[in-house]
């Protein structure tokens, strides 16, 4: 039987693709669904972090299908639609996005693809009907389609760089703080001499798509970069570095580049003193936080809400690092059973806590932590709600979280220990400064206020009897005049 | 709904097995009857009124909103024979869209159209194509808009196969206001074992035979002029079937709801008759000993 589930933070594949292909600089998404299926996703990020990239909301391309499109078949319009947008929107990749609608019909958009192609336009297409899956499938299927595809449209010749990395497994928008963390570990691996193919954000691009095929070697940070990350494998031998988790701290970034250079030859010269730097450089900003660190009674227990890249992420650094008590884990992207991965981080989950709940239903996850009396949230702003009845700050470091920019932050990697550490004491600081604000104004308001009222009136009531008494005296005084 | 206007009757059956003819006749001879007709081919080919209408064109439904133009009455009907009222859905070219979301989509449109209360039908019949294969063809037993449906079948244990599909789909639908079913049209009768074989099957499945028609030439023939029998030959034999059965349908008013055979009952009550009508053939028994 199939289950209500409350607040659903996940939207479909079709949403996963489309924030996907948004942050790929040069691709061009042409959403081939009715209009709804564009807007909804635009409508559900509006207020979250992050923004709008180039194409968006509005400004995707789209066939807008109507019934009879339906009825008679999809593809024609879609013909028509790409055609317009190439004419309109200058694009390096056009990558046509198939919903429900097209899955359902049978629109046979691979035939319209192959015809656009041998007209000589970069075109390509994926299936991504919200049916098949969440955004997480969204991700893997256009990232793995377009790695089988891309050197049709974009044909070049496969030059393998022994320093060339992919990353793969972080879902923009997903993760709040995605660009930050790419940019970080761009720097960390640049940092021990090698080149990295990020392909989201200013530092990625088609050209990243095109030069996948030449890495030494994929990384892919969750499970959700197997598939692409596996297609990279199957075709072009790159092998593949799979890690629960971006790293957190100095010591997981140290144990990813180790285990990097297992496959690729790295100068451990470079290594020592580019951690030498680092270190130092972490050790003299936190140092200026000590007395906040100390202060604050770092022994509060916690409960982490996000996807399992996240929690294995922050769970790992507040356990190791901070020496926090994490009373449960809510895994808000895992599957209950799922077959299409290897990745099973269970172990490694339960080093963390023994209690992991698997949910993305708001009120399972509010009674959970009704339950585990947590001092902390390390969540979405969705958990905010339970957390203000509980009278606990939320560090909000999952998706979604609202009122919030957050353009190139980092809570991974070592400038992201930085930040991370940054935005917890700052969100429990405020949160310790706004209770005693309200502890004072409810003294003033409440008790105080009271006796401070009595006595006002008190007041008032004697100026208007010396008025009284004025002017009696004057009447009297006019009386025996 | 509304109060429905006239009686809305669904025919069903396998590709080929003689729906659009036997719909096309029994309009004809109730329009000849003097009943105000309407018949609604539900089929992509759109060829359900062919021998109505002389096989002159006539736009689909479909083709009208495919367009994309205001759509009225008269764009999508035409009267033929005997003043039957002439529709076709249409649906998208073989392999491409979805047809099953087009008969959706006309029936609906015509409701819009206000069909009915325009020409105050006594009868609508709805040639429906082929096999109930998904949703989209079960429209017309859906939703209230027949409350009749019968099926056309031979002795063929494919046609008797989609004509069990087809009170699978009734008796899913009629608890919530679907159709029911009239009874089975043996169609394309041969002398033999044919009848013993329908009459058998309607008695398992808790129904009944409208009416048995004969495969004759004269349909044959008649389809060739582009008329039905009833206007081609309206004193053959075949035309007194066809009258015969209109009129059966037109008054009946025993209406169930089918127990369809299961999957493994059919296969094995088709195994049965395989048995029996090896025997026949062979001459180890007499029909009548086989039966
Ligand atoms: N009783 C009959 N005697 C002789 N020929 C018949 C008889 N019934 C149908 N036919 C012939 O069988 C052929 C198919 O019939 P028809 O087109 O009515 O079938 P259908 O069920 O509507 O097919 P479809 O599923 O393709 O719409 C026609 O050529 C028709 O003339
Ligand atoms: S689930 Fe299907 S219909 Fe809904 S938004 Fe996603 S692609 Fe569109
Ligand atoms: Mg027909």
């Amino acid at each position: 039987m199939s289950e209500v589930i409350k607040e659903p933070r996940n939207g479909c594949a079709l949403h996963g693709a489309l924030q996907t292909v948004q942050e790929i600089k040069g691709v061009v998404p042409v959403i081939h669904a009715n209009a709804g299926c564009g807007v909804i996703h635009y409508l559900a990020n509006k207020g979250t972090s992050g923004g709008n990239s180039s194409y968006s909301g509005l400004s995707i391309p789209g066939t807008a299908i109507q019934e009879r499109h339906v009825i008679f078949g999809g593809a024609s319009r879609l013909r028509e639609q790409i055609k317009n947008t190439i004419k309109v929107v200058k694009g390096d990749l056009y990558v046509i996005l198939n919903s429900c609608e097209s899955a359902m019909v049978g629109d046979d958009v691979d035939a319209m693809t192959r015809e656009i192609v041998e007209q000589g336009e970069p075109v390509l297409d994926t299936l991504v009907a919200g049916f098949n899956g969440g955004p997480y499938y969204g991700y893997e299927h256009v990232m793995a389609d377009i790695f089988r595809t891309i050197d049709g449209v974009k044909p070049s010749e496969k030059k393998t760089d022994p320093y060339l990395v992919n990353i793969l497994g972080i879902i923009p928008g997903k993760d709040p703080y995605w660009q930050g963390n790419l940019e970080e570990i761009k720097r960390i691996l640049e940092g021990i001499g090698l080149k990295v193919n990020v392909f989201f954000g200013p530092y990625g691009g088609v050209r990243d798509l095109i030069n996948a095929k030449n890495a030494a070697l994929t990384i892919n940070f969750s499970r959700w970069g197997e598939l692409p990350a596996r297609i990279l494998e199957e075709w072009y031998e790159i092998p593949i570095l799979q890690r629960p988790s971006l790293p957190l701290g100095t010591e997981q970034v140290l144990d990813l580049a180790t285990a990097v250079a297992e496959t690729i030859h790295i100068d451990e010269e470079r290594i020592k003193s580019f951690f030498g730097n680092e270190e130092v450089y972490e050790n003299d900003l936190l140092l200026r936080a000590r007395e906040d660190l100390i202060e604050y009674d770092n022994s509060q227990t916690a409960v982490l809400v996000g996807d399992e890249e996240q929690v294995i992420r922050l769970g790992r650094f507040l356990n190791d690092f901070l020496g926090k008590e994490i009373k449960a884990v809510i895994l808000t992207d895992a599957l209950k059973t799922d077959e299409e991965h290897v990745t099973d981080n269970q172990e490694l989950l339960k080093e963390i806590t023994d209690s992991i709940y698997i949910t993305s239903d708001q009120k399972k996850i509010e009674d959970i932590i009704r339950s585990e009396k947590p001092e902390v949230i390390f969540g979405s702003s969705l958990e905010k709600r339970i957390a203000n009845r509980l009278e606990i700050p939320v560090v909000e470091t999952s998706y979604p979280v609202f009122e919030k920019l957050i353009l190139n932050k980092a809570d991974a990697g070592i400038r992201g220990t930085i930040s991370f550490m940054e935005e917890y004491i700052t969100v429990v600081n405020q949160y310790e400064a706004e209770k005693r604000k309200q502890l004072l104004s409810y003294v003033k308001g409440e008790k105080g206020g009271k006796l401070w009222q009595e006595q006002s009136q008190k007041r008032s009531y004697s100026k208007k009897l010396t008025l009284v008494t004025q002017s009696q005296t004057k009447e009297s005084l006019s009386a025996r005049m | 709904m509304a109060e429905k206007i006239g009686k809305h009757i669904a025919i069903y059956g396998k590709g080929g097995i003689g729906k659009s003819t036997t719909t096309s006749n029994i309009s004809a001879a109730l329009a000849e009857a003097g009943y105000k007709v309407i018949q609604i081919g539900c089929d992509p080919k759109s060829d359900s009124t062919n021998t109505l209408r002389g096989n002159n064109y006539l736009p689909t439904v479909l083709d009208s909103l495919r367009e994309g133009n205001k759509i009225h009455l008269e764009d999508i009907s035409v009267k033929g024979f005997g003043g039957v009222l002439c529709i076709e859905s249409g649906g998208p070219v073989p392999g491409v869209g979805c047809a099953g979301r087009g008969i959706n989509a006309s029936v609906s449109l015509l409701q819009e159209l206000h069909l009915f209360e325009e020409f105050k039908p006594d009868f609508v019949l709805y040639d429906v194509l082929g096999d109930v294969v998904c949703g989209g063809f079960a429209v017309p037993i859906r939703d209230g808009i027949t409350d009749r449906a019968y099926v056309v079948s031979s002795s063929d244990f494919m046609a008797l196969y989609a004509a069990n599909n087809l009170f699978k789909a009734i008796n899913k639908y009629a608890p919530t206001g679907g159709a029911k079913l009239g009874g089975v049209i043996a169609n394309s009768m041969k002398p033999g074992y044919h009848r013993e074989i329908v009459e058998d099957f309607v008695e398992k499945t808790g129904t009944s035979i409208a009416g048995y028609v004969n495969r004759s030439i004269d349909v044959q023939q008649s389809e060739l002029y582009g008329k039905t029998v009833i206007e081609a030959k309206p004193k053959s034999a075949q035309a007194d079937i066809y009258r015969n059965l209109a009129k059966y349908i037109a008054g009946n008013e025993d209406l169930v709801v089918p127990n369809p055979l299961g999957a493994a009952e059919l296969k094995e009550w088709a195994r049965d008759w395989g048995d029996r009508i090896y025997d026949i053939e062979n001459g180890v028994v007499s029909v009548a000993e086989a039966i």
